[in-house]
């Protein structure tokens, strides 16, 4: 009886994930969204989530958050299972194991950003070293265009982030980070490489108030990253319906309304200028 | 044309205007009142804004200061901001965030008021201002002299803990506006009321002053002595000009009625005048007449006596002369007939020597004055005529001895000619028939001298009038107007009358 009971019980707790796999499919596939992309373009996003149906067979809810945090503990809990994130939270996140690259998009031709440092157009600002004592707007926390990349240009300039500025912000948007700069509200900011660019071809007159006085070199694009305990057939036809994205016709429209040149498989490798300046940065802080 | 003073207006603008200007007093009277509430009601009411912008800003802000969330501080004011736009027209002007410590965590204008550093820099009244405010943690309304904005602050509170304050302001450009098209409202209500106002005043006057109109050339007509003209306006007036047009008709039916008993009467007169004339004529005639048939018949009698032929042919003669006589007096106005001559005031001098010649060597002072100009004209027969006259009967009243003064001159308009003398006088009950016909007190006079000479004058529409007094003497006036003098041709004139 004790036999019977404990292949009862067995059976009941393999009887669970099948059950529960079998209601995953009915739930639609989530997608986390950060500041990453110009997330406002609402209508862009029901294209993309109809397109990605189509590729996966399961309808595709995109989730937005204010913080990249938010969305890396929605990630680590499950509640995600694919999210297009930064590459400073996904170096963060990678030792604990529960992340995979599903796909790195292609920003003019390749993998590649960089992190701008903006100010007013009319400001008389020409070099991160002008902006002591003013308001600086960062993006997120958790951003490495907006927040580690310019603190890394500082260090590496002797200028000490935190004691440097008299203020500084967090405007979880990079797009806002450009109106933050745009309006006075910030003497500096730091942005996205790609979300100024793609500002600048589709918000006319917001980029042209600002003017880049700092480049940084160039990282990994923020990538796509999937659950590693999810579905490896939902990944797989995620996958792909990314990569194909340049080679059929709605894809190619999708593709130009992002400025992105398509999709490629990447390695953690690509991220690893990233892993070091995290690393550095730790240490410079804690001087 | 020149613009004449509001006395000489017509009854029918008077009215009008009157009405038009009464009525528009009292529209702009009552419009400027309501204009001064409506502007206290818009003005609390922009209060009332701002405040609610200001609590709805703080009661959002409170989470974000925590977390000195400055971006998203902004957000909220341009979000509150944004809600407010309507058109063109910004309501919120301006909104900011402090702390508690008067730091500016978010504004509108962040270019002139950067975050981080304390409000007021460069305008330290308005920060010790807003200080003060954040201090009395009341909301408040804050009204700047001069300046085109009202502001509401209120107090950023986290469990009784004051955080900071959010002062929000707004335009006032809505007043200026709402005033402006309230203001364009009354102005059209008034300006119609006052056209609708002088449309009633003109039609009230219309119907008040035809009446009046139609009565002042009936007044005019009926002062000509013409019959008064039918009434165009209907009575149906039963009030004022109604009863002042009864009044005026039977004032008028009553002249009419005089008049006509008065024409009666003169034609009496005239009948009486006439008998009268023929009366005296049938008697003057009648007494020669008498005679010269008694002369007549004797001499029929005896028609070969010579002597009687010398007795009585100078008789019949006589008896002739004077009928002729009578009847050239009575006819003394065909005698001037055809006559217009005129001559200049000098003429009458002629008369004194004739006057001398009557006086003969008596010792009758004469004393002539003659002031008419040489330019006076004057139809010099008939006035020598009837100065002639009245010369004659001052001789005849001084008698033997006594002063006779002659004076001519002229005044205003006309010419005037007093004769005087200290003769016997005229005894009051005689003066009223002095100038009739045949009323002599002279035994060989014929009545008709004064007659002659009040005619005369009468047919150059001039007046006589005598003064006097027996014993005293007599003072005989006569004035004619000049122009009259002066008029050619009224022979017609004579022979009508």
């Amino acid at each position: 009886m004790g036999l019977v009971s404990r292949r009862g019980a067995l059976a009941l707790l393999a009887a669970l994930p099948v059950s529960r796999l079998a209601k995953a499919e009915t739930r639609p596939v989530r997608f986390g969204l950060t500041a990453v992309v110009v997330r406002e373009n609402i209508d862009f996003f029901e294209r993309w989530s109809v397109y990605l149906q189509r590729w996966t067979g399961r309808p595709v809810t995109f989730v937005q958050r204010r913080s990249y945090r938010e969305i890396m503990e929605l990630l680590e809990t499950g509640e995600l299972d694919f999210a297009w994130i930064c590459g400073y939270p996904l170096v963060r996140h990678w030792a604990a194991g529960y992340l995979d690259l599903l796909a790195v998009p292609l920003f003019n031709g390749a993998p590649l950003y960089r992190s701008y440092v903006i100010v007013h157009e009319r400001s008389p600002y020409h070099a991160l070293a002008d902006l002591e004592g003013k308001v600086f707007a960062y993006s997120d926390p958790d951003s490495n265009s907006g927040y580690l990349a310019p603190r890394m240009l500082m260090a590496r300039q002797g200028l000490t982030p935190d004691r440097f500025f008299r203020l500084t912000l967090f405007t979880y948007s990079h797009a806002e980070t450009v109106e933050a700069v745009a309006k006075h509200m910030a003497d500096g900011g730091a942005v996205d490489s790609y979300v100024w660019e793609y500002l600048e071809r589709n918000r006319e007159g917001l980029t042209g108030r600002t003017r880049i006085i700092e480049r940084s070199a160039t990282f990994g694009f923020p990538p796509i990253v999937a659950r590693r305990d999810g579905d490896p057939a939902l990944a797989a036809a995620m996958r792909k319906a990314l990569l194909r994205m340049p080679e059929n016709e709605e894809g190619r429209r999708l593709l130009a309304a992002l400025m992105l040149d398509g999709f490629a498989e990447a390695d953690i490798d690509l991220f690893e200028d990233i892993a070091i300046m995290a690393r550095d940065i730790a240490a410079i802080s804690r001087i | 044309m020149k613009p004449r003073h509001p006395r000489y207006w017509s009854l029918s603008v008077k009215l009008p205007v009157t009405l038009a200007a009464v009525v528009m007093a009292v529209a702009v009277t009552i419009g400027l009142a309501l204009l001064v509430q409506e502007r206290q009601r818009i003005r609390s009411e922009l209060e009332g804004k701002a405040l609610l912008a200001a609590s709805s800003v703080a009661s959002n802000a409170a989470e974000p200061m925590m977390r000195s969330d400055y971006w998203a501080l902004f957000k909220i004011l341009e979000q509150t901001a944004a809600v407010s736009d309507r058109g063109a027209t910004r309501l919120i002007v301006s909104g900011m965030v402090l702390d508690r410590d008067g730091r500016v965590m978010a504004h509108l204008d962040p270019e002139k008021n950067p975050i981080g550093l304390f409000f007021g820099g460069s305008e330290p009244d308005r920060g010790a201002r807003v200080m003060d405010l954040l201090r009395a943690r009341r909301p408040a309304v804050l009204w700047t002299r001069g300046e085109e904005f009202v502001e509401g602050a209120y107090p950023i509170m986290a469990n009784d803990g004051l955080l900071g304050m959010a002062v929000l302001r707004l335009s006032t450009s809505e007043i200026r506006s709402r005033t402006l098209a309230a203001t364009l409202t009354i102005f059209g209500i008034a300006v119609t009321l006052a056209a609708v106002g002088s449309a009633i005043g003109a039609f009230i006057s219309g119907r008040m002053v035809r009446p009046l109109h139609w009565l002042a050339e009936a007044m005019g007509t009926v002062a000509k002595g013409e019959p008064m003209p039918a009434p165009r306006v209907r009575g149906h007036h039963h009030d004022e000009i109604g009863l002042l047009l009864k009044a005026f008709d039977a004032m008028a039916r009553d002249l009419e009625e005089k008049r006509r008993l008065e024409k009666e009467l003169a034609t009496g007169e005239k009948l009486v005048a006439l008998g009268r004339i023929a009366a005296g004529v049938a008697h003057e005639i009648n007494n020669p007449l008498a005679g010269l048939l008694n002369s007549i018949d004797t001499i029929e009698k005896f028609p070969h006596d010579r002597s009687l032929f010398d007795r009585y042919l100078p008789l019949i003669k006589n008896g002739l002369h004077r009928i002729q006589s009578i009847v050239r007096s009575l006819l003394v106005e065909l005698r001037v007939e055809g006559e217009s001559g005129r001559a200049t005031g000098e003429c009458l001098d002629d008369v004194r020597d004739l006057i001398r010649a009557e006086i003969q060597d008596r010792p009758i002072r004469l004393t002539w004055s003659n002031a008419l100009a040489c330019d006076a004209l004057l139809q010099c027969r008939r006035v020598q005529q009837a100065v002639m006259n009245l010369l004659k009967n001052a001789v005849d009243a001084v008698g033997d001895e006594g002063c006779i003064d002659f004076h001519a001159y002229a005044d205003g308009e006309d010419v005037v000619i007093e004769i005087r003398d200290d003769g016997v006088g005229v005894p009051p009950e005689n003066l009223s028939r002095l100038f009739d016909p045949f009323f002599t007190s002279k035994p060989a006079g014929t009545g008709l001298g004064l007659w002659m000479t009040y005619r005369l004058i009468q047919t150059m529409d001039g007046t006589i009038e005598v003064d006097s007094e027996p014993g005293r003497g007599s003072l005989f006036r006569i004035r004619i107007p000049r122009d009259i003098i002066e008029e050619t041709g009224n022979d017609e004139r004579i022979a009508a009358s």
